[in-house]
């Protein structure tokens, strides 16, 4: 079915970098703003990997780059080995195939004016995957997939709750039958009762269908349950990337320690550094010097504000850009 | 929320028909059209004709036969009025479905690609926004025809006669709808499900013709039925000029151009015609306004 | 502001070259050329004649050529001379000029005035009667042809009662009442088809504002004078009306040409259609150009005249 260039990560990227910029206009110079730099991410076949930070930290262009959906500036990324910006036609359609997309906004992800059916058939048609007779049966058999009744095919997604909406969005994005899915915010929306049970149909179809999740958010205790690993992104940079149990229990990045602290957790009797995060994200626009995250870290030291910290490995899978990581003195 | 299956268009039409003006504009609408292109029956029907001269019975006055009497060449006035209405309200039909075409055209290419496209585009539809609309139809619909190659069979014939005006009124009427539309696509482009469509590697072609333009309609719509009115207006001022429609075809703006020099004598040869397009155009333009707020998303139950 | 000016300036400058090529060219399409003309006027030139004229009008030339030579001219002041009234263009179009904006500027003012007091009753007796009527008038002059307005105005006041002159200009020694009695009829079907849809966008405008959070602030908080309520609201109300307006004063030159024709009333709207019709080309072409320079002066002004109303909106700069 997919080529295969090389044995990887399902889904990486190596130094992304993402810029917005505008074109120079008559009589004003051009402005640029990098969403995302240098960032390298893995996720393997079968992983829910989740990319959390504030507002504005750049983790839905991240995303949005993996769909193609932003053009990227620098680096590479590669679905299965092959590099996407030297893929041919064929192995890029497979690739919009078999990486999926659900979006955060469940008002806004469904076209009113198109019937359920027509919404979740979407991809099949473009794709020109199977008969209409065929379609009309994959969509009753995703529905049912994500627990809607058969009849909704034939409705609009106004007539929908917010959570409902969000399983149509599932179903679309299950519709090719893909091996990723991408997630921005998937629950964010929703209210907290749902939130629970969007996430027990996610990790239901994970097991059931092999799939793999990257799953995008600004809430560590959302991902807490779902996520295998977990990685912190900050100013546009991937921060730290650790197993979900020892980011929880050992962030090595005072942001992570900052964000996590920030989360109403169940016996969390321990002293938390950096509990309180003052200040807001700076501008993408004008970046701190050195570490991004220096003039809101506790722990920030002159070289901290000069020299930019690079990503590594302080324990077995557990990497992180900081010059002063926690626990390690 | 989950009310019966009631599609976005079957409340609007439930809303339409709460509104009694826009409803009663719509019906003398249908009427005005229905009778004009039955004219040929109701000549039969009424044994008069308002095609042939008759210069035994010129100035008639009113009377069974002749609902409102015949003109200087003895043609009976209310058939007259139906035959150039076929003429005025095929134009304001075809040239404002025309304008909204191209406006669309133009305002989805704008709107979808954006950058140096839409600026391109945008200057034209400033550019044609800054014409002196009146004088340059005339130079328009005056253009020898003959210059461009045409034969001049063909450019006397009354057919050209009649598409030369439904293509300026259109070539110059189409910036309106351009610039809802290119705002339509502008934002209906950020919009979440257009994204997720681009995702899947949908073409430009299709999230144009599947997400955008479905969800522009009602702005086209609208503004389709209010340039109607105005293609009217526009058609019957060119044709009063002497610069529309030719004789032997006739609109109302023509008949006006006769009745003017009758005035003194026959005042009401020049009433009728005006008060057809005056009750055509008012029709049209409440129907657009009963449609503007039938539609109107704030109204919208989400 | 200064670059936001000199950029709109240039692209104006660019836009009128463009568009007196393009009426350049259009006006070469129509009906006969001049010498064609000529020679009806006199049958006796004989064909060595025409084809010196021809060499010397340079008719036969490509329409670049034709334009540039024109343009050059042009440029240089020298805007020729009317084939018609054998007279130099500028000599016309400036008394043409002069009529025009005494009736569309009477007009104009009128209907503005109108407009506004209409479209503010409008919106605070809204869904009333006095609101069903006020927009029925608004729909009646949007959609009455503005030539059959005349029409039926010349015979009703000049045919039938002989009140007023059935159109012209006054005499001089008319005086104002003269000028006076010859206006009346053109200002009133100008301001009879204008107000309509001006008044219809102050009445949005209107309500638009008075939904507004800090009117019902203002009115929650006891601000229970309406007229105080009513001024502030007004004075919001009129930022886009004004625009319109601003917008609107383009096409005061050749907006009310079909009124002028029907009135005969000398100004530029007449002017411009009896130099088409007539097969006048230079005419037609210099008052055209001259009509397009005051719609994109206008345009440039509205824009003006929006920030200083508005401050919230900055020149040159766009939301994203």
């Amino acid at each position: 079915m997919h080529t295969v260039c090389g044995m990887t990560a399902l889904l990486e990227t190596t130094n992304l970098t993402v810029s917005f910029g505008d074109r120079a206009g008559w009589f004003r110079p051009a402005r640029e703003v990098l969403a995302v730099r240098s960032a390298s991410i893995a996720l393997q076949a079968g992983e829910v990997l989740a990319v959390v930070g504030e507002s504005g930290s750049g983790k839905t262009t991240l995303a949005r780059a993996l769909l193609g959906l932003v053009p990227i500036a620098a680096g590479e990324i590669r679905y299965d080995g092959c590099d996407t910006a030297t893929m041919t036609a064929p192995q890029a359609l497979a690739m919009r195939r078999s990486v999926q997309m659900v979006f955060q906004d469940p008002f806004g992800s469904l076209d009113p004016r198109l019937p359920v059916g027509a919404i979740i058939a979407e991809p099949l048609d473009i794709h020109g995957i199977g008969s209409p007779a065929s379609r009309r049966a994959r969509v009753a058999e995703l529905l049912g997939l994500v627990g809607l009744a058969a009849d909704a095919a034939g409705r609009y997604p106004h007539q929908f709750s917010g959570g409902q909406r969000q399983r149509i969005a599932f179903a679309r994005a299950l519709a090719p039958s893909p091996r990723v899915i991408i997630a921005d915010e998937p629950l964010s929306a929703l209210d907290v009762s749902i939130q629970s049970q969007m996430l027990n149909m996610a990790a239901e179809l994970r097991a059931r269908l092999g799939l793999a999740y990257l799953i995008i958010s600004h809430d560590l205790a959302a991902v807490h349950h779902i996520a295998d690993r977990v990685a912190t992104m900050y100013l546009g940079r991937i921060v730290e990337v650790a197993d979900v149990d020892e980011l929880f229990t050992r962030p090595a990045h005072p942001y992570t320690a900052a964000l996590l602290a920030a989360v109403p957790r169940i016996g969390a009797g321990k002293w938390m550094p950096g509990a309180a995060l003052g200040g807001d994200i700076p501008s993408p626009l004008a970046p701190p010097t050195g570490c991004a995250f220096h003039p809101r870290c506790p722990a920030a030291s002159s070289l901290c504000a000069t020299a930019t910290p690079e990503m590594r490995a302080i324990r077995a899978g557990h990497d992180v850009a900081c010059h002063h990581p926690l626990g390690t003195a | 929320m989950t009310e019966a299956s009631v599609s976005v268009w079957q409340l609007r039409w439930r809303r339409l028909a709460r509104d009694r003006v826009a409803l009663g504009a719509l019906s003398v609408l249908v009427l005005l059209y229905g009778l004009c292109f039955s004219a040929a029956w109701i000549e039969v029907w009424l044994d008069v004709t308002g095609v042939d001269t008759d210069l035994m019975s010129r100035f008639d006055p009113i009377d069974a036969r002749h609902w409102l009497g015949s003109d200087e060449a003895g043609r009976d006035e209310f058939t007259r009025i139906l035959r150039g209405g076929q003429i005025s309200l095929s134009i304001g039909l075809f040239a404002a479905i025309g304008s909204s075409f191209v406006g669309t055209v133009i305002g989805a290419t704008a709107g979808y690609f954006r950058g140096r496209v839409d600026m391109v585009l945008m200057r034209f539809t400033d550019f044609m926004l800054a014409m002196p609309a009146l004088p340059v139809l005339i130079i328009l619909a005056a253009i020898d025809l003959t210059k461009l190659g045409f034969s001049q069979d063909f450019v006397r014939s009354g057919a050209a006669g009649y598409w030369r005006i439904v293509l300026i009124v259109t070539l110059l009427g189409w910036t309106t709808v351009a610039r809802l539309v290119r705002a339509a696509t502008l934002s209906l482009v950020e919009r979440e499900f257009v994204l997720a469509a681009r995702a899947q590697g949908a073409s430009s072609l299709r999230i144009l013709w599947v997400h955008v333009l479905p969800n522009a309609v009602t702005p086209i719509i609208v503004a389709t039925t209010l340039r109607m009115g105005s293609v009217i207006l526009t058609e019957s001022a060119l044709s009063f000029l002497g610069v529309g429609i030719q004789p032997p075809s006739t609109s109302w703006g023509s008949m006006l151009t006769n009745a003017q020099e009758l005035m003194a004598s026959n005042p009401l040869l020049a009433v009728y015609p005006g008060a057809a397009i005056l009750m055509a155009v008012i029709a049209i333009n409440f129907v657009g306004d009963g449609l503007q707020s039938a539609f109107d998303p704030r109204a919208d139950p989400h | 502001m200064g670059r936001f000016l000199l950029g709109r300036i240039t692209g104006a400058g660019i836009v009128l070259l463009l568009k007196s090529f393009v009426i350049f060219a259009l006006i070469g399409l129509m009906p006969g050329d001049p010498l064609d003309l000529m020679m009806n006027a006199n049958p006796e030139t004989t064909p060595e004649q025409m084809a010196h004229l021809r060499a010397m009008y340079g008719v036969d030339l490509p329409i670049t050529q034709r334009y540039w030579t024109w343009l050059v001219a042009a440029l240089q002041g020298d805007f020729g001379y009317s084939r018609i009234q054998h007279r130099p263009v500028l000599d016309i179009i400036i008394p043409a000029l002069g009529n025009t904006l005494i009736l569309t500027g009477a007009a104009f003012v009128l209907s503005t005035t109108l407009a506004v007091t209409l479209g503010t009753i409008a919106a605070l007796k809204r869904g009333t009667w006095i609101d069903r009527i006020i927009n029925l008038f608004a729909f009646a002059g949007i959609s009455v042809p503005s030539f059959w307005l005349g029409l039926l105005m010349i015979y009703l006041f000049a045919v039938r009662l002989g009140w007023l002159p059935a159109g012209g200009m006054p005499r001089p020694e008319q005086g104002f009442g003269g000028m006076l009695a010859h206006l009346v009829m053109p200002v009133m079907t100008l301001v009879i088809v204008e107000t309509g849809g001006l008044a219809r966008y102050a009445r949005a405008a209107m309500i638009e504002v008075l939904s507004q959070d800090y009117i019902r602030t203002a009115r929650a908080k006891g601000l229970t004078d309406r007229r105080m309520l009513v001024r502030h609201a007004l004075r919001n109300a009129l930022i886009p009306v004004l625009t319109l307006v601003a917008l609107q004063l383009g096409g005061l030159f050749s907006g009310a040409a079909l009124t002028e024709a029907m009135f005969a009333w000398r100004g530029m709207g007449r002017l411009i259609l009896e130099a088409i019709l007539g097969n006048d080309y230079n005419l037609a072409l210099v008052c055209l150009m001259f009509v397009t320079a005051t719609i994109l002066i206008a345009n440039i002004c509205a824009d003006i005249a929006y920030t200083w109303l508005d401050p919230r909106i900055s020149l040159g700069k766009r939301r994203r």
